[in-house]
């Protein structure tokens, strides 16, 4: 029977390439990534320094891999992994690091961070060392299909329920269909306007698409918490209903870490994912209006007050839907939309991604780092704040509850469907 | 010993033997590295990783050094910036376009180049001195660098300086015979290059492997780098 810790660190080996071994190998310590850090800049914790964080992984690949590392840790110069230390980074990966991969943009290295301390979490999951709450949330997944509760039969009233209330056609299990929508529970429990006004542009642009009964729930559990395994069980449930219906592309609506999953990891762990075009609803609305099949009332949302757009981590900088919500919002808003600063790909996260929101003990610095958006937005006075991620819209719904804010918190599809010229 | 001897023995068979051990130290670490295996990336690019290498290097030379202020990061922490920026341009002066180093490499590869007057050089050695003197101070203090600094960062740092600054002293005639001053610096040398591959001073062999799949994450994706 393998000690906890040895389950980590088998799995940390397990995850360490030549490319995991040749960033390890490059990082000097020089704790710039610090600085790049919410959670760092909103506590100034030292211990939340991205470099701090992957401490366990390099530890175990410079022990097992290394002659030096072996050396050193034969002397007692480098500290061997300890069922303690597995907690403690437990903790400072899962409460105070949403993967935004902010880091790597400033490590003078270009070491791809994010990445590693994805490797961390692998690590940690396969020790099961992961915070309760996202442990349940993982199980419930596993067992119900989604970590929300929306099982089949919440989704099946769920789906017929915002068909009635918003009028709206949604296709369910077309075979021939072109494009498969997969929802997140966010977004069919907490947000069923964006639901409905998804399914409005799609029929308007007459889009041939279908949600799938079998592929109901685009949320990744899994991939937050880290696991392979996990994280495969639940993509292929996609894969699964998208084979079923015969479709080309499966879109994934305002999710992050879902996207960054399917779109940027599947296929280098279940091939016939390349056999799908993964695009993110972002995606799809740029094409959509770019291309002039649906048409939006230019300046629909110019008398409401300021404007801005809040990057996700994982749909922009991770994503490359970068410009396609700015050229929406400049047709929008073409007076009252603003750009905060920074933005694009060097935007700071939300705070509340890679299950951070799911994890209830990290709630204050959850809302401590949330205070530099706050700065942020209300450097350029925005009273709406955009964005194409129902898990940061989670993040800031809450939060403008918590700190009291007047912001008005969108979605880039509802946005979209309510300025459709008829 | 007299100093003489000491000397002909540092940059004779010590010498060699440093570089060697350098060397193969290094190719060893790099065939280490890469036969960990690299697993091929199957998921279809929305960009251009080869543009996102060429992009992401040709920023890290030629642009963010020279503007580093655009970057947030550096307004949160710009000693670490000006620290780090001046000590690597100082060995770039120093050693490539010092006349004494460019005619070490003459002797080591056979042809040399056009080198800076000995003033430039000599205050850039300076620069470079003070620049990690303060890097060290700040080693000390930053809460960051405190947490993730042992032994190894502390003899990495002990290494680089001494050449350094027994190469200023000798230059300046401080503190012994000329061949007193040149056996110390060559030792000095000597003792790096076999620290090189046993730490993470070689930090700039990796550095175009992580800069090259920076390049290739981002450009993947396309998005800037």
């Amino acid at each position: 029977m393998m000690s906890t810790t040895e389950k980590a660190m088998e799995a940390f080996v397990h995850e360490t390439g030549g490319w995991v071994a040749a960033q390890l190998e490059a990082c000097t310590r020089c704790g710039m990534c610090a600085e790049a850090c919410h959670f760092y800049q909103a506590t100034g914790n030292p211990e939340y320094a991205p470099v701090w964080k992957m401490e366990l992984l390099r530890r175990a690949y410079e022990q097992r891999f290394t002659i030096i590392g072996g050396v050193k840790a034969t002397l007692g110069l480098d500290k061997r992994v300890t069922d303690e230390d597995l907690a403690h980074w437990s903790d400072l990966n899962y409460e105070a690091c949403t993967v935004c991969n902010k880091c790597s943009m400033v490590c003078p290295m270009g070491i791809d961070i994010g990445s590693l301390l994805h490797g961390m979490r692998a690590g940690l999951a396969a020790a099961e060392v992961i915070p309760a709450d996202l442990a349940a949330a993982v199980t419930k997944q596993v067992n119900e299909g989604s970590p929300l509760g929306m099982t089949d039969t919440v989704w099946d009233q769920r789906l017929e329920w915002v068909a009635d209330e918003w009028e709206v056609e949604i296709p369910r299990d077309v075979k021939g269909a072109t494009t498969m929508v997969v929802f997140s529970s966010i977004e069919v429990m907490k947000f069923p306007a964006n639901v409905a006004a998804i399914a409005k542009i799609l029929n308007k642009a007459g889009e041939k698409w279908t949600v799938s009964s079998k592929a109901r729930e685009i949320v990744n559990f899994g991939f937050y918490e880290g696991s392979e395994e996990h994280t495969k069980l639940f993509l292929n449930r996609v894969l699964d209903g998208a084979k079923d219906l015969g479709v080309k592309r499966i879109v994934v609506t305002e999710c992050g870490h879902a996207y960054d999953a399917l779109r940027w990891h599947a296929a280098n762990w279940i091939p016939e994912a390349s056999n799908f075009d993964v695009i993110h609803i972002t995606g799809v609305l740029g094409e959509l209006v770019g291309s002039g099949r649906i048409k939006i009332k230019p300046g629909f949302f110019d008398n409401g007050g300021k404007i801005t757009f809040h990057d996700a981590c994982k749909i922009q900088r991770k994503g490359g839907h970068i410009q396609e919500p700015r050229d929406i919002l400049k047709v929008l808003a073409p007076n009252s939309f603003t750009e905060m600063t920074p933005n694009r790909e060097e935007s700071v996260c939300c705070g509340g991604g890679g299950g951070v929101i799911a994890v209830k003990a990290a709630d204050p610095v959850r809302y401590a780092s949330f205070e530099l958006k706050i700065d942020q937005v209300n450097a350029v006075g925005a009273k709406t704040v955009s964005m194409t991620c129902s898990n940061c819209r989670l993040q800031f719904t809450d939060s403008v509850d918590h700190f009291k804010l007047d912001w008005k918190v969108a979605g880039l599809s509802q946005m979209v469907a309510d300025a459709l010229e008829e | 010993m007299n100093s003489q001897a000491v000397l002909e023995f540092a940059r004779g068979p010590f010498f060699y033997f440093a570089l060697l051990f350098m060397l193969f130290g290094l190719a060893f670490r790099l065939f280490s590295v890469i036969s960990l295996g690299w697993s091929r990336d199957r998921v279809s690019p929305m960009g251009s990783k080869t543009k996102g290498v060429v992009v992401t290097f040709l920023k890290a030379f030629l642009i963010w050094p020279f503007i580093p202020w655009v970057k947030n990061t550096f307004n949160r922490n710009p000693l670490i910036y000006i620290g780090g920026g001046l000590f690597h341009l100082s060995l770039f002066v120093v050693i490539i376009l010092g006349t004494p180093h460019m005619l070490v490499w003459k002797s080591l590869i056979g042809f040399g180049w056009a080198t800076l007057p000995l003033p430039i050089v000599d205050w850039m050695s300076a620069i470079g001195i003070i620049a990690m003197v303060i890097l060290l101070i700040n080693r000390r203090i930053h809460p960051v660098l405190k947490l993730i600094s042992g032994p190894a960062e502390f003899f990495a740092w002990l290494f680089v300086f001494l050449p350094m600054l027994t190469g200023y002293m000798m230059t300046h005639h401080i503190g012994g015979s000329y061949e007193a001053l040149y056996a110390r610096h060559m030792i000095t040398v000597d003792v790096l290059m076999i620290w090189i591959p046993l730490s993470r001073i070689s930090h700039f062999v990796f550095y175009f492997f992580s800069r090259a799949i920076h390049g290739q994450e981002f450009g993947k994706r396309g998005v800037a780098v």
